[in-house]
């Protein structure tokens, strides 16, 4: 009997160890998450990878334009939340947000690569127009590379590509965002990397090119939030939301272009130009300038000065905007205060809404161009400029300051040495605080210390600025 | 209230009332140290072959020649003991052995082996030791009583957090918890909060703090090393075994204890008195336990349950705990033996707002939010009394665990040496936190205006964790001539399931608990599922019972590999010589000099395996503007697998004038593939990925004492003494640059080649050369972990019914940042002195500059538990069979160097498991001085 249960016994240990073996089945691990098989090969997947590569765009976004704004003289930091070294043009290899945006800016181009490259030849549905959606921000990734820096890898790891070379395949992918389906943006794009590039005949035919396309006069690309799942505005907290602790703080002659974003709705945040046929038009006038034909330069200036004009503003309640929290009534804050000798440029928060320009705006009109020759009209048109893309990270750019390489760049790619991540300051600014102003507000005046424009002027034939030039 | 409540607690422990036992010719009760019955242990008329073991109540009888007879008393673990007959009655108090060789342990070998034939260290804590302590969770129970760990415990809340280490961290990757096993039963062991639980500040929630604390018998624990090589999966952080009691054979006992007591909040490392006066309040603390345990040779079972509830220190943490634990014992067959425990443990804390938010009262009191509390005129005091009382009512955070462990073994015996054992079981905990946010919470703390209704809201979090794991093992053991061998095969596997949901609803009318009364919803969800398993064989053998070999293989899987990656062999090998057996010392050295010299040495690896699911590349899907949208996800990596630490040790073990016991372990371990998660290359545009690219070391090594300093007939005295160094270095980043595993952006703590793992980065100030300063950025400024620490303890016993007992322990060499402090400079109010005012008149002013001087030597010394107990031995003819009362207190003592508590600095823990070094002084209360009453009545 003894025997009997003994052998039961261990018949039924066996069977245990056999279920129990099958109750954790070892392949019986799944991840919940999304495979490769759950995006390659599927109907509307290059719809969906589309999307995503606008949603990287705007973190994109949140990683460029408020610290390009910070580095230029359009804004100076009065807080500590974000970025507190580049005011001083402290750019620094080690600076953890440099890294973050060259991080985001390769992740949009291996994003359109991938696209391109897996995503689309698979889809049964892919068409033209998700060709012209990843070539498009596979030319904004490399665009940006070289808008923000003097050299930068092209693909994972890789050698640095000039900015030329960023340039030409910026153009390259650009054209074919057009050619696949029309891309006003992209032209304008094609437009701006000729700019850059320096060649006055093409980027002048190329900005006509981007003109002519714009049948309605008044393309903007935009880089759109969602202020519920994200990815948010940063530069609209910086500016707005983050209400009374006021941030960043606009050089005085920009006051009356501050906020360009603020808070919407719960679910909206304002939306950003990443390219607008403003830009078409004032790079006309850079080459027409530098062509010497100041005549048609004002002529185009005054063209974008219309349709500056058409562009919509919006009232912004901004009474918690203290100018500043720290140190209120430190800078100039009310509309009877000139600057550079200049009145209403500057205006009063606390009481009605302000009405601000929500995609351009200028203090300029057509009588302040006239009369206008040479490097003063030039000086003009940079600081038109400075006006109409505020808060758009163009600004830095059009000062010849350039970003380094992270850290993790140097440490992980054998292409870059240390003299690739030091700082290139233009000589100009040193010495210079680009954002310093002598406020008296007893007088009810404020003077800007350096006029950057003129700075940039005078300084048009180095390699830094004035493209044209 | 409270006092009735105590009163009648009190009464109830006096009240309690009891049953009976009998005797014969030369009769006792043969008793442990703490008076506790010992059964099994032999009894044997001196110079006789006549001889009889004691019962399951520790009662023996046997008939002796005359009363001149002597007898001798042994029992494992315990020293030999002769008394004469005498008049008949013989009761016998049992003396801890301190060689212990004999001892038989489980713990790193697959099966039970006596500790001379291993060549590895284990630390047990017994069932004394264990009574003795008034611990509600396990790693406050283990705390300053193991030689070569230490446990900090990361706040004074309910259910929260510990550090718990021995040989310094191996991996970057997780945090350096051990495995944890109850009756050979893998059970959830996350220390640190979950993927995604309720963010409430710094205080860390705990799957330890609610482990089933009934009938624990004995506990082992090895530090890692050639020890944990046939554990596999994450052994390598070391393992600790919880062995529960088993019922006796013979006539049923029962036990009741009572504890009663209070718990006040510490007010030793505050910034401010005041901040006790404001926020601290004494509360009660009460414990009932109720245990009985009996049976037959074929069968026999034991029940423990208890109630415990306390009042915290302050008004708003409270805690419940209900645990029971059943086990039964069964003689299926001549062969078969089968047994089982189940326990239950359902626990409740509420919580208070801790650290990282603007809500925390502690945090902001202490971080200056009101301003220097010195400065305050008693009416403001009692203002802010008032307002954080208000808050306090207010707050509502609670969480609920449910926790069932079951474990299961069937022994078969295969032939007289030959023995087949099979363990299953699960551990399922089912844990609840909520916060109900309501608008009069967030008027109390200022957040919105008053009249708001609209803003509040409830964020619930649900985990959902089983660990099924089951063992197989073949042992067989033999003897050949002057070798003894015992050869084991056996395979493991376990599979954990946590499956995680997030919760969060928006304007929530205030009354509500239910997600449901709101405008909006939110959910998320985390799943983690890991299988492991590995297959092992492992060899001791023996010579002359003298010189042991130690050989292991293991065959380690696990799901969370790369499909490149199959299965991994470990090996392990190892010997000891226990040299004072030999007839060559004894000739040389007297045994009552050296009683026991012996030497080890061994190699050993061990794992920790990836994090779930980091080997598969995937995509996400965002919502992004009522689009779907696909990115990028996580890179994935076909060639990841365990990290794996590989030990060499070697140590001494000596025996002194049979009175002190002295060991000495050296240890190197070197993580080989370490698993590290730093940034790619931004050029990549690819998030990080888990990667074997690292090699951490860590040198260092451990020495225990043990001493009898008094040992006679009616004294004995006894204290220990640990000391452990570590030197913890990442030898080697694979190339991959520095990476944050925790901390703050201005101050964090970092992963860095040629530091020590976790080390503290942040900005230092030193002199220019030139008279002035200027400041260094990214410099080294600490080590979280500190190199140097141990335990210590005394034992005193009188007339073996009187005892005191004191146990506590240490560190040195340690850093931490007192970010409370950080606060208090933002409030205008940091701590006088903290920077030199020359550096300040330098213009260095910027709290990212002066991050150096917020970090501080973190040295303590503490006394974690003081007590006294009296046994009064049977009562009322024996109808009591042993009455004990005990007072404890517990964290009586604390010493330390730094202007906070260097235990409380668990804030920063990066992820879920994550990498934990402490190291940041947060907002959070220390654990809380108890002050306990222990009535138990065995009858």
């Amino acid at each position: 009997m003894k025997n009997l249960i003994s052998r039961i016994s261990v018949l039924a240990a066996s069977a245990l160890v056999i279920v129990g073996c099958e109750a954790v089945d070892p392949s019986d691990v799944v991840n919940p998450n999304l495979s490769e098989a759950a995006l390659i090969g599927q109907p509307n997947s290059a719809d969906a990878w589309g999307s995503g590569l606008e949603r990287q765009m705007a973190l994109v976004s949140q990683e460029t334009h408020h610290i390009a704004e910070i580095v230029s003289d359009n804004y100076v930091n009065t807080q500590t939340f974000f970025n507190q070294f580049l005011d001083g043009l402290s750019i620094d290899y080690q600076d953890a947000d440099l890294n973050a945006q060259a991080f985001d800016i390769a992740r949009l181009r291996e994003m359109a690569n991938y696209g391109l490259n897996e995503v689309l030849p698979n889809d049964p549905n892919g068409d033209a127009e998700n060709t012209s959606t990843f070539q498009f921000y596979l030319g904004v990734a490399h665009m940006y590379s070289a808008m923000y820096y003097r050299a930068l890898p092209g693909s994972e790891a890789g050698p640095l590509l000039s900015r030329a070379q960023h340039l030409d395949a910026a153009i390259a992918a650009f054209n074919a965002s057009n050619a696949a389906s029309a891309n006003v943006g992209a032209l304008i794009g094609v437009a701006r990397c000729q700019y850059l590039k320096g060649d006055a005949t093409a980027a002048e035919a190329a900005a006509d090119a981007a003109i002519a396309a714009d049948a309605g006069g008044g393309h903007v690309s935009y880089i759109n939030f969602d202020a519920q799942n994200g990815p948010t505005n940063t530069i609209q907290d910086a500016l707005y939301d983050r209400g009374s602790f006021d941030d960043l703080q606009p050089l005085p002659t920009l006051d009356f272009l501050d906020p360009k974003y603020a808070f919407i709705s719960a679910i909206e945040d304002s939306k950003i130009a990443l390219l607008k046929i403003e830009e078409a038009h004032l790079i006309k006038a850079e080459a027409r300038s530098a062509a010497g034909d100041d005549p048609g330069a004002i002529a185009v200036m005054t063209d974008v000065i219309n349709l500056v004009a058409t562009r919509p503003t919006r009232d912004i309640n901004d009474n918690v905007e203290q100018r500043t929290q720290r140190n209120e009534g430190s800078r100039p804050d009310s509309t009877d205060i000139t600057v550079n000798g200049r009145a209403g440029l500057v205006l009063y928060r606390g009481g009605a809404p302000v009405t601000i320009p929500s995609i351009s705006g200028t203090s300029y009109t057509a009588g302040d161009l006239a009369g206008l020759t040479g490097d003063g009209l030039l000086t003009a048109l940079y600081h038109m400029r400075q006006e109409i893309f505020i808060g758009e990270g163009i600004r830095s750019m059009d000062m010849g300051i350039t970003f380094v390489m992270s850290e993790n760049e140097l440490l992980l790619n054998s292409n870059v040495s240390a003299s690739d991540v030091e700082a290139d300051i233009p000589s100009f600014y040193s010495g210079i605080d680009v954002d310093a102003i002598t406020y008296d507000p007893a007088a009810r005046t404020c003077t800007v210390d350096n006029d950057i424009n003129a700075i940039i002027v005078a300084n048009k034939t180095s390699n830094y600025v004035c493209p044209f030039h | 209230m409270r006092t009735t409540k105590a009163l009648l607690t009190l009464l109830l422990a006096l009240c309690v009332q009891v049953g009976f036992a009998q005797s014969r010719t030369v009769k006792g009760t043969v008793k442990g140290p703490g008076g506790e019955p010992i059964p099994g242990a032999s009894v044997i008329e001196k110079g006789t072959k006549n001889g009889t073991a004691s019962d399951a109540n520790g009662m023996y009888s046997i008939s002796v020649s005359s009363g001149d007879a002597v007898l001798v008393i042994s029992a494992l673990g315990f020293e030999t003991q002769e008394r004469k007959a005498g008049d008949g009655n013989v009761d016998v108090f049992m003396r801890e052995s301190s060689e212990q060789l004999s001892e038989v342990v489980v713990t790193g070998q697959g099966v039970g082996v006596s500790r001379k034939r291993i060549s590895t260290t284990v630390s047990t804590i017994d069932s004394r030791e264990l009574k003795q302590s008034p611990a509600m969770q396990v790693d406050q129970l283990i705390q300053s009583k193991l030689p070569n760990a230490q446990i900090k415990l990361s706040s004074g809340q309910p259910g929260t957090a510990s550090i718990i280490r021995s040989r310094g961290p191996v991996s970057a990757n997780t945090n350096t918890t051990p495995v944890i096993m109850i009756d050979g039963v893998r059970v959830d062991n996350l220390n640190s909060n979950a993927e995604l639980s309720i963010a409430t500040g710094g205080a860390q929630s705990s799957a330890i703090a609610d482990i089933p604390m009934e009938d624990i018998d004995r506990i082992e624990y090895i530090p890692g090393g050639a020890a944990t090589t046939l554990y596999g999966a994450d052994a390598a952080n070391g393992v600790l075994q919880i062995f529960t009691k088993r019922g006796k054979a013979g006539k049923a006992s029962v036990y009741f204890e009572s504890q009663v007591g209070q718990m006040v909040g510490t007010a030793d490392f505050l910034r401010w008195k005041q901040t006790a006066d404001i926020i601290f309040q004494p509360g009660w603390v009460q414990n009932y336990r109720l245990g009985f345990s009996g049976g037959t040779d074929a069968f026999n079972y034991s029940f423990a349950g208890s109630l415990y509830q306390d009042d915290g220190f302050n008004s708003v943490n409270e805690q419940v705990r209900r645990n029971f634990r059943t086990t039964v014992a069964a003689r299926v067959s001549n062969r078969l033996r089968y047994s089982a425990s189940l326990a239950y443990s359902n626990s409740e804390y509420t919580r208070d707002y801790n650290a990282n938010t603007s809500f925390a009262r502690y945090g902001n009191l202490e971080g200056g939010q009101n301003g220097n509390l010195d400065s305050l005129s008693d009416d403001e005091i009692q203002a802010l009394i008032d307002d954080y009382e208000a808050q306090g009512e207010v707050t509502d955070i609670t969480e609920r665990v449910n926790r069932f462990n079951v474990a299961n073994n069937f022994t078969y015996d295969v032939s007289d040496n030959m023995k087949l054992s099979f363990d299953f079981g699960l551990d399922s905990r089912v844990s609840k936190q909520q916060e109900l946010g309501t608008n009069a919470m967030l008027i109390s703390k200022g957040a919105v205006a008053d009249g708001t209704t609209d803003q509040g809201y409830i964020e619930v979090f649900n985990r959902n964790f089983l660990v099924l794991s089951s063992n197989l093992n073949l042992t067989r053991q033999d003897e050949i001539g002057d070798f003894s061998f015992v050869s084991t095969v056996g395979g493991q596997v376990f599979r954990s399931n946590d499956y995680q949901t997030f919760i969060t609803a928006s304007n929530v009318p205030d009354g509500s608990q239910s997600i449901n009364n709101s405008a909006d919803q939110n959910a998320e969800d985390f799943y983690n599922t890991v299988t492991s398993y590995g297959i092992f064989l492992a060899e001791n053998v023996g010579w002359k019972d003298k010189l042991f070999l130690d050989f292991g293989l293991r065959f380690d899987g696990n799901s969370t590999f790369g499909e490149e990656i199959g299965l991994i062999p470990l090996i392990k090998v190892g010997g000891s010589y226990v040299l004072s057996d030999e007839k060559f010392f004894k000739d040389m050295v007297s045994s009552d000099i050296v009683n026991l010299f012996k030497i080890r040495a061994n190699y050993g690896e061990a794992t920790i395996f990836p994090t779930a699911f980091a080997n598969d590349r995937t995509f996400a899907a965002n919502a992004y503007n009522g689009l779907g949208t696909f990115t990028f996800n996580n890179p994935g990596n076909p060639d990841l697998q365990s990290e794996i630490a590989k030990t060499t040790e070697f140590g001494v073990d000596l025996g002194l004038f049979k009175r002190l016991t002295a060991s000495f372990t050296y240890y190197k371990t070197v993580t080989e593939g370490a698993l590290f998660t730093p940034p790619q290359a931004p050029s990549s545009g690819q998030l990080a990925q888990e990667k074997n690219v690292g090699e951490i070391e860590n040198t260092g090594y451990e020495i225990a004492l043990n001493a009898v300093l008094i040992s006679n007939q009616k004294n004995r005295l006894s204290a220990r003494f640990s000391y452990n160094f570590n030197d913890n270095i990442v030898t080697s980043s694979g190339g991959a640059p520095e990476f944050a595993v925790g901390g703050f952006t201005f101050l964090g703590s970092f992963v860095k080649e040629g530091q020590p793992l976790g080390y503290l980065r942040g900005a230092k100030v030193v002199e220019d050369g030139n008279g002035g300063y200027e400041v260094e950025r990214n410099s080294f400024l600490g080590n979280t972990f500190a190199p140097t620490f141990g335990t210590f303890g005394i034992d005193y016993v009188w007339n073996n019914k009187l005892s005191f007992f004191l146990n506590g322990d240490y560190q040195f060499g340690g850093q931490a940042v007192n970010v409370d402090d950080v606060l208090r400079y933002f409030g205008g109010v940091n701590d006088a002195d903290r920077f030199p005012q020359e550096v300040l008149d330098a213009g260095i002013t910027s709290f990212f500059d002066l991050a150096g001087y917020w970090v501080e030597d973190a040295n303590y010394i503490k006394v974690r538990t003081i007590g006294a107990e009296y046994n009064f031995g049977s009562l009322l003819d024996s109808r009591i069979k042993n009455l004990r009362l005990g007072f404890t207190v517990q964290n009586p003592f604390n010493w330390t160097n730094a202007s906070f508590d260097p235990d409380a600095t668990g804030s920063g823990i990066a992820a879920q498991n994550g990498f934990a070094g402490g190291g940041f002084a947060f907002g959070t209360e220390s654990a809380p001085r108890i002050y306990l009453t222990t009535l138990r009545v065995n009858l």
